[in-house]
């Protein structure tokens, strides 16, 4: 594993030595660490190999991809240049995304990404910054240029990464949700504010539909994309104008069911763990997971091993993904 | 292994639907996921000639890539 929970001074420390990283933190730490090779985005959740789930703004979480990457630029891309965010890529290596939560960018990359052009050619890892719970409202999420100190609310940042040849990326989820056995929900329109659904091919509305239901709307919905399980989690259902409003954009034709509950997080991370993932520690170059599975599965001081990272408001393998893992591991060939 | 030509008869049963392989390639699953939608959509040969051409786009620029590799396997055997 190349992620490290450190210190701002240890962190600061390293970034003058030149090194590659991808920092994750509270704005009050980002904001402290010097310039270099780096970008950052906010958010004060972390799973760390010590201690499990932690919050706090005293530590950042940071990812060395120093001696992985033969080289590494930075972009900034909004929505006037962001359908372009695969098609620039490396032609050999990945690029890094990060995205303040619910800016312009994030809405436009989380509807309209699986149609810019190359979507899946060049692999496209990373996550949605965020704010300390308390901070919502208040505060918001941002991305940091280490190379120039800016930091940016609107737009997003992405570091283009340069493998050698010898090398290739490979991005992974782990996703704890299936299917279940009960109604299929199919949306009339993309959106991440939804009124009307068919159910099992019947005309209703959501909100409606979920109370009556008495849905568990800490479970997301979950498409299957041959095979890829991905989840749509919902934020809030208004009773009053009969809306219920996602994390991230349902699709049109999409054919969603409402998740299986899981058990224990930690039980069930470990049986997928063995079922599904075949991988080496050393392999794995970057994770993250949901601040909703950080708060819904009681994440703090436990460990989800051998992954650790951020806690993020949306995280990004190709496309945006809602209470997922995801991690990027880089192969020998 | 190589990769087939585009004319080979796999692409187009995956991309219509006509035949479901248990595939590992995260990138090759969300894509493929959209394209048998679209297909579905509208099945003219346009469409299905489009799809075939995104997905071995993504099989071609990634040949190196493990799971990539036993895809192809499990596609074309």
């Amino acid at each position: 594993m190349r992620q490290h929970f450190m210190s701002i001074a240890d962190a600061s420390a390293i970034i003058e030595e030149g090194r590659t990283l991808i920092l994750a933190g509270d704005e009050s730490a980002l904001r402290q660490m010097p310039q270099g090779d780096w970008i950052g985005g906010t958010i004060p959740y972390f799973i760390t190999d010590e201690h499990g789930g932690v919050s706090t703004r005293e530590k950042v979480f940071v990812t060395d991809l120093t001696g992985v990457v033969t080289g590494a630029k930075i972009a900034f891309y909004d929505q006037s240049n962001l359908s372009r965010v695969y098609a620039e890529g490396p032609q050999h290596g990945f690029s890094f995304i990060i995205i303040p939560a619910s800016n312009m960018t994030h809405l436009f990359f989380a509807l309209k990404a699986p149609s810019f052009k190359e979507f899946g050619v060049r692999p496209l890892i990373g996550w949605i910054a965020g704010v300390h719970l308390d901070d919502l409202g208040k505060k918001t999420p941002k991305v940091f240029n280490g190379q120039t100190g800016e930091a940016f609310e609107e737009g997003a940042l992405v570091l283009q990464a340069e493998l050698p040849a010898n090398k290739v990326a490979e991005i992974g989820i782990m996703n704890l949700f299936e299917q279940g056995d009960g109604d299929t929900l199919v949306f009339p329109a993309d959106g991440f504010v939804v009124k009307s659904v068919l159910v099992n091919g019947e005309k209703m509305n959501l909100a409606a539909y979920l109370l009556d239901k008495k849905l568990d709307t800490r479970l997301p919905l979950v498409a299957d994309y041959s095979g890829a399980r991905v989840n749509i989690s919902f934020q809030a259902i208004n009773e009053a104008d009969g809306t219920v409003q996602f994390y991230a954009p349902v699709f049109s034709g999409v054919r969603y069911k409402h998740a299986k509950p899981v058990g224990d997080y930690i039980q069930g991370f470990e049986q997928r763990l063995k079922k599904e993932c075949s991988l080496e520690a050393d392999r794995v170059v970057f994770s993250c997971n949901c601040i909703l599975n950080y708060l819904y599965s009681e994440l703090e001081g436990k460990k989800t091993d051998p992954f650790t990272g951020p806690m993020t408001f949306g995280e990004i393998a190709y496309q945006l993904l809602n209470q997922t893992l995801v991690y990027l591991q880089v192969h020998e060939v | 292994m190589n990769l087939p030509e585009k004319t080979h008869q796999g692409w187009h049963d995956l991309v219509t639907g006509r035949k479901v392989s248990a595939l590992k390639s995260l990138a090759v699953r969300m894509l493929l996921g959209r394209l048998t939608l679209s297909v579905q959509e509208d099945s003219s040969p346009e469409n299905i000639a489009a799809s075939i051409d995104q997905l071995y786009e993504v099989f071609a620029k990634n040949a190196h890539t493990p799971s990539i590799q036993e895809d192809l396997k499990t596609i074309f055997g």
